[in-house]
């Protein structure tokens, strides 16, 4: 299994950084599954590290605005011998269309992952047709 | 041979400091396409590949990687020969059909990391926990690898 061409080698001494930059803080948009039940659009967010406080949820008429802070990970002490977990904030948009009761629109965290509901009107439910 | 995964943020984190080796990166990316990247059968198998951050501490090291919506028990932590080696499954769930989906962006299958550790650590000692999507995994350095202070008589 371990051939050693899969093996990450660690920098170290003058060529390992000694800061995360911070300019690196930047905004990210978190990649992001919708799919559809019967009831609802179900839209799920890849947001590791995001602190359950910091996610923040806004409804502007027809759009949904995500936001959520990763902090706290950051302020290790030490030696940084590899990096590549960015320091960023979440962000991410999405337009609503017409069929969702944007009052019923429920949200939860688990696992640094955002699963967003939104439930569907009943208008829009699929419905079957009697046939008279 | 030892192949660096090449890592487009690794070369941003280090830039500008480091524009030579953002360099080495960018030769070593049309070396990898012009001559057939040499993948492992592990590598190829691996359908994502999660960020990891790593600190070193006097007295352990921190290894931190990204896996949200991973189930825990689909994740396996080994130690050989001062590798450590982090690979799992990140599964999709199962309650919905294919085709109710409108968007998939976020990754899904299997995937492994492998590090070759500075100092040999306690293998005995070392802890994971997993926590909003990340993992944090401490590994105890053995004793002979911690700093130690060694005073020097001037004769």
């Amino acid at each position: 299994m371990l051939n050693g061409k899969n093996v990450g080698i660690i920098r170290t001494g003058s060529s390992a950084l000694m800061k995360r930059p911070e300019e690196l803080e930047m905004a990210f948009a978190p990649d992001a599954d919708i799919y559809e039940t019967e009831e609802a659009f179900v839209v799920k967010l890849d947001m590791p590290g995001a602190q359950k406080d910091s996610l923040n949820l806004l409804l502007e008429s027809k759009r949904l605005i995500i936001r959520g802070e990763v902090s706290g990970q950051f302020q290790e002490q030490g030696r940084i011998l590899y990096c590549e977990i960015l320091k960023k904030k979440y962000y991410r948009e999405f337009n609503l269309g017409n069929g969702i009761q944007m009052e019923k629109i429920v949200a939860q965290f688990d696992g640094g992952v955002l699963t967003v509901t939104l439930p569907k009107n009943e208008e829009v439910k699929s419905r079957e047709i009697h046939i008279l | 041979m030892s192949l660096i995964r090449w890592n487009p943020v690794r070369g941003l984190a280090t830039w500008p400091s480091d524009l030579f080796g953002m360099q080495r990166e960018m030769n070593r990316m049309f070396d990898n396409y012009f001559h057939g990247t040499d993948l492992s059968e592990d590598a190829s198998l691996a359908a994502w590949s999660p960020a990891v951050d790593i600190t070193e501490q006097d007295n352990e090291y921190i290894v931190k990687v990204e896996l949200p919506g991973v189930n825990k028990d689909d994740v396996k932590i080994t130690l050989e020969s001062n590798i450590l080696t982090i690979r799992g499954e990140k599964k999709q769930e199962k309650e919905t059909k294919k085709e109710n989906y409108h968007r998939v962006e976020r990754s899904y299958g299997s995937f492994q990391r492998s590090f070759n550790l500075p100092t040999s650590v306690k293998s005995d000692k070392i802890d994971a926990a997993y926590n909003d999507g990340i993992l944090t995994v401490s590994l105890p350095k053995a004793e002979e690898a911690k700093p130690k202070q060694i005073e020097v008589k001037v004769k």
